[in-house]
């Protein structure tokens, strides 16, 4: 008797009705389909808010003279006026970038002071230089030079603007992945095993691979429509940017097929460990708890401290995330995914091998 | 290797657990067509007995013969010809009466009329409702009949009956004597002796994971008295249980 063709018909009846049973089952729709909306969301708001420098001016002092003017004309600047005191309350508190401050001086000029703070020193040092600028650009009218021995042009590229959203979106994919591929393995198998529809399955010609590889279709078919999902209301909604358009969109499906399969070891293999629904918890959070906070889900792996960047950027997750921002955030080619894709394949492997030991059915 | 004429034979089998001797060297044959009764207290043996014939679990030493096949090296032919039914439900909580049976028709390669099959034990208006929202009685039914899609020569009942209500019970017994009735080879579990004795061809007495004995209720009655026992207490024309039926009418449970 061919095997193969004997259970093909048993391989796609299972997968499809296990796929079934999993939208049907309220708890594993929300956590696979709802909840990574409700993330893409609300990140996607807090990058909706434009960077600015916010400049406090002191009443009734500054407004006539030119550097306040030329400050003001500038986009990227909101000010706000008070007096000396609460502006730089305010400047304390965070909610100034910096407090400006225009005296005439003794020799009918101005003295310009800049006040910042300590607690953000790259907005500091941005506004510090902004005004710098507009001081060294009035003293050269001043003086009559014309002719500048150093002359300065800067020239935009036309790029992107670099928004959360088209960094946080594509780690949300990643993270989604790998949360349907322990969550929904490690909880999915518990539950079969206790209300003993494996052993069910197992009194039918149904050959152990074959349940395991519908119930590794099933999860994929999950995966494709979770990363649809997270994809599609990202472009419709947040406006996130797809590089090469709808080759970007199928790359990044192929990226998704190809990190489920490697994480779905993680499923297998801690499915095999958890005996029942309260030794799984800890086990899955083991596993996923570092990986969503050191793979660069949620912020870039360089912003960690050096000592764990080697730990971090060889994750599973942070290579899934590396290989999805080339193609997406970098606007890459799927080439330069394949050393990260390697990197989180051959985790992949590793977790299999050690699932083949731990599995069990009963 | 089809020139059989038992549907089972279990020679010397031993199932043991690290120390623990679950089942201790027990042979018994069950005759193709027989209704075959494995009678005992929780933890005899009963079920794991059951499970080794069924190929879901390896044994210790031992022979299992089922339909000419060994179990230990053909289970898939083993699988093929049984229809089994285990103590607690085995099914996706989240599929319904329907879907369950296109699910294991599809598992068996075989084609079926799940409406059909559902009217025979009653629960055609069932066929969109999730097994949890069934009756005892309704799911113990759906359970059996779920066995019956690959068109088994052999069934496995394990305990078919254990909590169900009185109306259950006997529902169950005439799904379950209707089906021996089509020709199919039946064993069944069972801690309640009422049922052996109205049920069974021949029952086996376990105990301690060994057989201490074997054959037709009648012969083991007769048996027990010609040595010399007298019950107690004068045996009563009914029981409560027949009151019970009497009153509230002997129908389906729902």
């Amino acid at each position: 008797m061919n095997n193969i063709t004997t259970q093909f018909r048993p391989y796609l009846a299972l997968s499809w009705y296990s796929l079934k049973a999993a939208i049907r089952n309220k708890a594993t729709l929300f956590f696979s389909l709802i909840f990574p909306i409700v993330l893409v969301v609300a990140f996607g708001l807090i990058g909706s808010s434009n960077q600015s420098f916010k400049i406090g001016l002191i009443e009734g002092k500054d407004e006539i003279n030119p550097i306040v003017a030329t400050v003001k004309k500038i986009s990227a600047v909101k000010t706000t006026t008070a007096s000396l005191e609460e502006l730089n309350g305010e400047l304390k508190r965070g909610k100034l970038d910096a407090v400006l401050k225009v005296d005439p001086s003794l020799f009918g000029g101005y003295q310009v002071t800049v006040y910042t703070s300590n607690a953000n020193p790259t907005t500091s040092g941005a506004v510090a230089s902004l005004v710098k600028g507009i001081v060294d650009q009035g003293n050269l009218r001043a003086t009559g030079v014309t002719n500048n021995p150093i002359s300065f042009s800067s020239y935009e590229v036309t790029g992107r603007q670099s928004r959360y959203i088209d960094f946080i979106l594509p780690g949300q994919v990643g993270f989604s992945l790998l949360s349907i591929a322990l969550f929904t393995t490690v909880f999915g198998f518990i539950a079969l095993r206790r209300l003993l529809v494996l052993k069910r399955l197992f009194a039918t010609p149904t050959r152990p691979i074959t349940i395991l590889l519908s119930q590794g279709t099933s999860k994929l078919i999950m995966a494709l429509l979770q990363t649809t999902i997270i994809v599609g209301f990202g472009v419709l909604v947040f406006n996130f940017y797809l590089p090469h358009g709808w080759v970007t969109f199928l790359e990044i499906m192929v990226l998704s097929v190809l990190g489920l399969i490697s994480f779905l070891g993680f499923g297998f293999f801690l499915s095999g460990l958890a005996n029942d629904e309260n030794s799984a918890p800890p086990l899955v959070n083991v596993v996923s708890l570092p990986q969503m906070l050191l793979s660069g889900v949620f912020f870039p792996t360089e912003s960690l401290p050096t000592w764990i960047q080697p730990v971090a950027n060889n994750l599973p997750l942070a290579y899934f995330n590396q290989a999805i921002r080339k193609i997406t955030t970098e606007g890459g080619n799927f080439s330069d995914t394949i050393p990260y894709v390697v990197g989180f394949m051959l985790w992949g492997v590793v977790m299999y091998a050690l699932a083949t030991r731990t599995f069990k059915w009963e | 290797m089809n020139n059989h004429k038992d549907a089972i034979v279990v020679k010397d089998l031993v199932k043991k657990y690290g120390d623990f001797t679950a089942v201790d060297g027990i042979s018994f044959e069950v005759k193709k067509g027989e209704l075959f009764g494995i009678l005992g207290q929780n933890g005899a043996g009963k079920t794991t007995t059951l499970e080794i014939i069924e190929t879901l679990k390896p044994l210790t030493s031992g022979e299992v013969w089922v339909e000419g096949f060994n179990a230990t090296d053909s289970p898939w032919e083993v699988k093929k010809r049984i229809g089994v039914q285990l103590q607690s439900a085995g099914f996706y909580p989240e599929l319904t009466l329907v879907e369950l049976i296109n699910m294991f028709a599809a598992l068996y390669n075989v084609h079926v009329d799940a409406r059909a099959l559902l009217k025979k034990v009653d629960l055609e208006e069932k066929a969109g409702a999730y097994v949890n929202k069934l009756s005892g009685g309704q799911k113990q039914r759906f359970a059996v009949m779920s066995t019956l899609i690959n068109k088994p020569s052999i069934l496995f009942l394990d305990e078919p009956t254990t909590g169900l209500d009185p109306h259950a019970r006997v529902s169950l017994w005439e799904t379950i004597e209707e089906i021996k009735k089509s020709g199919v080879t039946i064993v069944l579990t069972t801690h309640y002796l009422e049922e052996a004795e109205k049920l069974c061809d021949r029952v086996a007495i376990m105990d301690s994971g060994k057989i201490i004995k074997i054959g037709t209720p009648n012969e083991l009655i007769k048996e027990l008295l010609a040595g010399g026992f007298r019950r107690k207490i004068v045996r009563q024309e009914a029981t409560l249980e027949d009151v019970f039926l009497h009153l509230t009418g002997k129908t389906l449970d729902e």
